[in-house]
């Protein structure tokens, strides 16, 4: 079992370096999706134990983020017809040292914090890891669709944080937590579709005609 | 039981609603709100009040700054909720002469503003800050469908960017949870009684973070960018609710953080309460100077009045900070009211395309202008008297700065709104438009005579004393 703490952290690590260095939308959506289901899976491991409600959670968990929140990527994907992440912000080889420092940083914070319990370090390492590498990718990414995995990758790694630190909250609260995060890219689902169809494209550092700045711009031009 | 009620009653209206399809849309929004009003106006006179609920807690203490909320929600809840049917009709008449296209069905509209209320009054009844945080992101995700009413592309990239930047946000803030929870000892629920065990490290660190989540929904500088967007975007009876209810409910996360603080770092946590209170003031006035747009200017003067309230918390004047979170909430109310009937009658928002709004509309010309010097702290809004305790505490130098930033907002204010109301006016071009727009002063005038009357008590009661 132990080996098992050890190999979820550093396959996190990974899915984060492939996420940030690849541009098809379907590549994404599997990582996103391998990611949901480690954080599943991650919890069982860590208690080792075959209590009833800890399954239940974990299964909970799986449905959600493995199965549920990939498929409504999908769908959303297949129905704005996007395949690839043409031309980012950033480029993919810079944004694989970027999360290379990231993931420095991590273990850096990582080690500083005191009273973590064992094995937590590793897990807050991957954790710190994939949340700045999902504020990263919103940033540095054009699509809206590439900025609701981003989101997905940022809140994995505040999941994953709260699990390296094994502390639990009740049930309500983590259910509730859930629950917000599926509507929120159920709504983003749409919203994306939406965007496509309205701008015939879903570049969202286009979305610029609101502001206070670029108002003036449009009158001198 | 009245904890349980206030929560399920909004939800199982919108659920009716949704069933119903808009029909008996009056007097199923409206008898919700009254029932919520009236429970809510309980609850402010009750002392401690739990409901346990599979191990979380919901409720109020006495004193709490969560019913107080609650009760300015229930408030605009009412009024709104008063106005919304007629707004959807005559919204609906002026998008067809104007666009062919009316916006998102009614019903769907009312079914989420009370989604969005069930939400709002979660937040104020939570009494952990896990359910904290799963209430106020909930509360982005019933208003954002909200913002996109007219389904125009600039509404769609206002939702687009509320959604994103307030879930990320929102986001800092769970992380500032969990670090939270770090502190505490092991097997520690996360209830506002219990967390004040915290070890100080970590509860600094989780401060920052719930700062910067929280400050974020508040519409708090920096952080205050998606605000203008969304609030401006909205239809006027939602932009009445963001502005009026939301970014309180948001400031009640800052507050839950604050209250937490062990007791060498609350100076430490006033501090970022008032650096952030004067930095939403000066961006505030910088962007609120030729605005040219008067429903962006109406949001950025929300930004306004959030620094000014975390101010007034930052400098310990919770009262004056309670009174100021209610006459800010109905002012807002009823300013976007009326700037959502002008919106009507002109169909946009430039401050440049209204001239002569006095001569040409008999009740909201009129209501505008007195409205916004009411907003802006004229004698007698209640405003004046909060603003005038904020600057007495601050001191000389800080207090001086407040000053000159409302004066500057003032001016700014009054100049639009002089630029909008003056003049000669155009002939309309729809009159039935403009007379409907007429027809729906009634609220926010009833809003006005009672933001005016409790200013007149104000006064009454400081020229007594000055007798005495």
């Amino acid at each position: 079992m132990n080996s098992w703490v050890v190999m979820i952290p550093v396959v996190l690590l990974l899915s984060c370096l492939l996420l940030a260095v690849s541009s098809r939308m379907l590549h994404l959506i599997r990582m996103v999706a391998l990611q949901g289901v480690l954080l599943g899976i991650l919890p069982l491991v860590i208690s080792g134990s075959i209590e009833f409600s800890h399954w239940q959670a974990a299964a909970v968990n799986l449905a959600v983020k493995g199965v549920l929140l990939p498929y409504l990527l999908l769908r959303a994907m297949k129905k704005a017809q996007i395949q690839r992440e043409l031309e980012p912000l950033i480029g993919y080889s810079f944004s694989a040292v970027v999360v290379l420092i990231f993931s420095g940083v991590g273990f850096w914070i990582a080690t500083q914090l005191p009273g973590l319990p064992q094995q937590g370090t590793l897990i807050a390492a991957a954790a710190f890891t994939a949340l700045l590498t999902g504020l990263f990718i919103v940033a540095a990414r054009k699509k809206a669709l590439t900025q609701v995995i981003g989101f997905l990758i940022f809140e994995n790694g505040i999941t994953l944080f709260g699990l390296g630190l094994m502390r639990h909250h009740s049930m309500i609260v983590e259910l509730g937590i859930l629950l917000d995060v599926f509507v929120l890219v159920f709504i983003m689902g749409i919203t994306v579709c939406q965007i496509n169809r309205e701008f015939s494209h879903i570049d969202a550092d286009k979305l610029r005609s609101l502001g206070d700045a670029d108002e003036n711009q449009e009158e001198k031009a | 039981m009245i904890v349980a009620v206030l929560m399920l009653l909004p939800f199982l209206a919108a659920l009716a609603m949704w069933l119903l399809r808009g029909r008996l849309c009056r007097s199923i929004l409206i008898p919700a709100a009254l029932i919520q009003a009236v429970l809510a106006a309980r609850l402010l006179g009750c002392g401690e009040v739990m409901l346990q609920l599979g191990g979380v807690k919901f409720g109020s203490t006495a004193g709490d700054i969560g019913k107080w909320v609650l009760m300015i929600t229930s408030v605009l809840f009412v009024l709104v909720s008063l106005q919304l049917p007629a707004w959807l009709t005559a919204d609906g008449k002026a998008g067809k002469v104007r666009h062919g296209e009316t916006g998102m069905p009614g019903y769907l509209l009312a079914t989420l503003v009370l989604v969005f209320v069930g939400t709002m009054n979660l937040t104020a009844l939570a009494r952990d800050f896990g359910m904290l945080w799963v209430a106020v992101e909930a509360t982005t995700l019933a208003s954002a469908p909200l913002i996109n009413f007219h389904r125009s592309k600039s509404s769609l990239e206002a939702m687009w960017k509320y959604l994103l930047l307030c879930s990320l946000g929102i986001g800092l803030a769970l992380f500032g949870t969990m670090l939270l929870s770090a502190g505490l000892p092991a097997g520690a629920a996360l209830d506002f009684d219990a967390v004040t065990a915290v070890d100080p490290q970590w509860f600094k660190a989780a401060f920052i973070f719930c700062f910067a989540g929280y400050g974020l929904k508040t519409g708090l500088a920096p952080f205050h960018s998606w605000l203008p967007d969304a609030h401006s975007e909205a239809p006027a009876p939602v932009s009445a609710l963001l502005s009026g209810s939301l970014l309180n409910c948001a400031l009640i996360g800052l507050l839950r953080i604050r209250d937490a603080a062990p007791e060498k770092l609350l100076g430490f946590c006033n501090g970022f309460f008032i650096c952030f209170g004067m930095l939403s003031l000066v961006i505030a006035a910088c962007f609120i100077i030729k605005q040219k747009d008067f429903k962006r200017m109406l949001a950025y003067s929300s930004v306004e009045h959030m620094g000014l309230i975390a101010l007034m918390f930052g400098f310990m004047l919770p009262e004056a900070a309670k009174i100021h979170m209610l006459f800010h909430s109905m002012c807002k109310m009823m300013l976007f009211l009326i700037a959502g009937n002008l919106v009507l009658a002109y169909g946009v928002r430039r401050v440049d395309a209204v001239r002569g709004a006095f001569s040409r509309f008999k009740r909201n010309g009129k209501l505008w202008l007195p409205g916004v010097l009411l907003l802006c702290g004229v004698v007698p809004s209640p405003l004046f008297f909060t603003e005038w305790a904020l600057v007495q505490r601050a001191g000389l130098l800080t207090g001086g700065i407040v000053l000159l930033l409302l004066l500057v907002i003032f001016c700014a204010m009054s100049d639009i709104v002089l630029k909008m109301s003056m003049g000669d006016a155009d002939e309309p071009e729809l009159p039935e438009i403009d007379a409907a727009a007429e027809k729906l002063t009634v609220i926010p005038a009833l809003t006005m005579v009672l933001v005016m009357g409790s200013g007149l008590w104000f006064c009454a009661q400081v020229f007594l004393s000055l007798i005495n």
